[in-house]
């Protein structure tokens, strides 16, 4: 159901939730650098220590704690740091290692096609159809917006596979490969790109997979398994909560021009309709790079990530006096209603139709 | 091995390729920082080795750089890093000391004035105290000391004596035997900058002529004026070097010209840390892209984004709506204001994103 406010009620939304942005903001400081500096020096000793541990792993207990160390210090770094710092959260500080615009995180992806494809495409046109292709990632049907065929029967093992390999999914993401197959662009319009994922793949392929291996020949089948151990968790990890963060249920689509001449509240709107958030403790926060606060998220783009868990309550507050939805659940029940849904939808409609319980 | 990292060519590109980053050895900071503030690679550490008054509201503050510091040359800045309220700030000073003490004990002195309005000044004065780190750039600035013995003219206002104080250690040092001169103007005794070290000079150094003048207690007299400069003996065959407020400086420049000292003959400069525009000032301003070496009037509340694209510049951008900082780019002096909660800037080095910044006053960005 399309929630329907009229022009004052757009113009009150977007004055309430712009009051709890400058009050945030004013207040953003050495707090929020000391959380940030506390997170990466976390990420440091973890890498490091998952990287001294690693050779020693031929002893069972240390190889477990070793691609723990190396995982988590991946997540920690393209969820809490990464993500965030590259939305501009923390460009307030003037740190030129904590700048939006020139940060490289640890992942296939560059840090340019994510800004944007991600920063630019995905949060200025949220689900915007034709214009947001995070929408379902361009490989998965997620909605009626995308005509069935027979292989979609299949996308369950499909997306069993971007999460395994989601960071190379990532990166390439935006090469638009469903619009070459349609021969709407060609592959030498995406040189560049190619180019730039080519030279960052290689980087982080032999960092984790030749270089460390090398580096302690005698045991490099025990590192090299390790450190893939260490990126399929982060892989697996981060695809979670991506799809936990958008394709619950049912978001609300929008046309390219319906946004035309948006005012702040209607992009307001845009952005608390298609997200949802999961619960959970300090920790889960954390390690999603506090995702789990999707709305506040795409709310608020550049605040300290933190800051959301704080504010999520007068976010919430705000929602229902508007009669919008709040979309929030344990982690384990917002992730089932996404594999419902990556299930039904690779159904014909017709079938789905029939389905007992509707997802939406 | 962390400091090799930064020379050595092929580790350096290791570097870039383990932890994808251009200064690699700066991934480990955060945890030396922790361990050690001096032993990080971002910047280069200075430790403050204690802080004196030196006059009214002014204070020196004695920085010991980190070993790979570079040193300078006698009338240099630095930028000084400093971290308020988590925000990195950049200000400029001129060293106030000579070359020779930090060669002999790797110190240098930084005497700064409080401003009034000023965020930095203010904040290093009360928050700065002996053992604090704070970071320091390579020393730039082209107030040189002349190359041959020739009689010389310094004219200084207020915080601007510092290069001089730098210039004439250094010339002491030397054994410099053409005829120096001083004028230096003050309000009052208790803003006399230097005024042990300028003392001390007059007394050892015969070739130094000292004049301090006080404007407020000495009357209309104490202001520049031809009588002073008629004083100088040989003043055309001097070389002079000018440094202090706006003010000042277009006065003395005026009055040598009369004198028929030629341009060439004089050498200016003045930093003081930049303060804050009036909160009334008129948005719009002079907009100056540095890379391009380009500079356009803007008027109203044009943003900066469409200020450089009317200047036919193609800065990176996305939404144009304050919300995926596309557009971030460094600022390097001047004050803007962001549209969104209508708060201005600092008026410092910093980051900014072009689509909501509107400029307050003349602003210069990286561009
Ligand atoms: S263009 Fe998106 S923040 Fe400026």
């Amino acid at each position: 159901m399309k929630p329907q406010l009229n022009e004052q009620q757009l113009n009150e939304l977007a004055k309430d939730l712009d009051a709890i942005r400058d009050e945030v903001m004013a207040d953003v400081g050495e707090r929020d650098a000391k959380y940030i500096r506390r997170i990466i020096r976390l990420h440091r000793t973890l890498e490091i220590g998952g990287r001294v541990m690693m050779p020693f792993g031929f002893i069972p207990p240390v190889f477990a704690a070793a691609v723990a160390s190396l995982g988590i210090a991946k997540i920690i770094e393209n969820m809490e740091i990464g993500h965030n710092v590259m939305h501009g959260q923390y460009d307030w500080m003037n740190d030129p290692s904590l700048h939006s615009q020139t940060y490289e995180w640890d992942t296939v992806c560059t840090g340019d096609s994510w800004r944007r494809t991600h920063n630019y495409e995905h949060h200025t046109y949220t689900n915007v159809i034709g214009k947001d292709r995070d929408y379902g990632y361009a490989v998965l049907r997620l909605s009626d917006d995308v005509k069935w065929n027979p292989l979609h029967l299949f996308q369950f093992a499909n997306y069993l596979m971007l999460s395994v390999f989601f960071q190379w999914g990532v990166g390439l993401h935006e090469l638009e490969s469903e619009r070459i197959r349609r021969r709407e662009i060609k592959l030498s319009d995406k040189k560049a790109f190619l180019k730039d994922f080519f030279r960052k793949g290689g980087r982080q392929a032999f960092k984790d997979y030749v270089f460390f291996p090398l580096l302690t020949f005698p045991v490099f089948p025990v590192v090299l398994a390790g450190n893939v151990s260490a990126n399929l968790i982060r892989n697996l990890w981060s695809s979670t909560v991506i799809f936990c963060g958008h394709f619950t249920e049912d978001a609300e689509t929008f046309s390219e021009a319906s946004i035309e001449n948006e005012s702040r509240g209607q992009w307001y709107l845009r952005q608390l309709t298609g997200s949802s958030n999961f619960t959970g403790s300090k920790w889960v926060h954390i390690l999603s790079g506090h995702l789990s606060h999707q709305i506040e998220h795409h709310v608020f783009p550049d605040m300290p990530a933190h800051r959301y868990r704080e504010i999520a309550p007068r976010v919430e507050a705000i929602c229902h006096k508007y009669g919008l939805k709040y979309n929030t659940g344990s982690f384990g029940r917002q992730y089932w209603t996404v594999l419902k849904r990556i299930g039904q939808f690779s159904l014909p409609d017709r079938v789905r139709a029939r389905l007992p319980a509707q997802v939406a | 091995m962390l400091s090799t990292m930064n020379t050595r060519a092929p580790l350096r590109w290791l570097g870039k390729q383990l932890f994808n980053r251009e200064d690699p050895g700066a991934f480990f900071d955060p945890l030396l920082a922790a361990l050690n503030p001096m032993w990080v690679r971002g910047y280069v550490p200075a430790r403050l080795q204690d802080v004196v008054d030196e006059a009214r509201d002014t204070r020196s503050f004695h920085l010991r750089p980190s070993p790979r510091w570079q040193g300078f040359e006698a009338g240099q800045h630095v930028n000084i890093i400093v971290e308020a309220n988590g925000v990195r700030h950049h200000r400029t000073f001129t060293i106030a000391s000579s070359p020779r003490q930090w060669e002999r004990d790797g110190s240098i002195t930084l005497t700064i004035k409080r401003l009034p309005g000023g965020r930095i000044t203010n904040w290093m004065h009360d928050n700065l105290r002996g053992g604090e780190i704070v970071g320091v750039s390579e020393a730039f600035g082209e107030f040189d000391l002349p190359e041959a013995e020739i009689p010389l003219l310094y004219i200084a206002g207020g915080s601007g004596i510092t290069p001089v104080l730098s210039h004439l250690a250094t010339l002491a040092n030397r054994d410099f035997r053409a005829p120096v001169t001083l004028l230096y103007y003050v309000r009052s005794q208790a803003d006399v900058i230097g005024a042990e070290t300028l003392y001390a000079l007059a007394a050892r150094w015969p070739a130094l002529t000292l004049k301090i003048f006080k404007t407020e207690e000495d009357g209309d007299g104490a202001l520049l004026n031809d009588r002073h400069l008629d004083a100088v003996p040989g003043i055309r065959a001097r070389q002079v070097y000018l440094c202090g407020p706006k003010g000042l400086m277009d006065l003395a420049g005026n009055l040598l010209s009369q004198f028929g000292i030629r341009e060439s003959q004089i050498q200016s400069t003045f930093f003081s840390a930049p303060s804050a525009v009036a909160a009334d000032t008129p948005l719009g301003g002079e907009v100056t892209f540095g890379k391009s070496s380009k500079s356009v009037e803007s008027g109203g509340d044009a943003p900066l984004l469409e200020i450089a694209e009317a200047a036919e510049l193609k800065p990176a951008y996305g939404c144009r709506m304050g919300i995926c900082h596309q557009c971030s780019c460094r600022k390097t002096s001047g004050t803007v204001v962001n549209r969104l909660t209508g708060k201005p800037s600092g008026p410092g080095e910093e980051t900014i994103q072009l689509c909501i910044s509107v400029p307050q006053g003349p602003v210069t960005v990286d561009l």
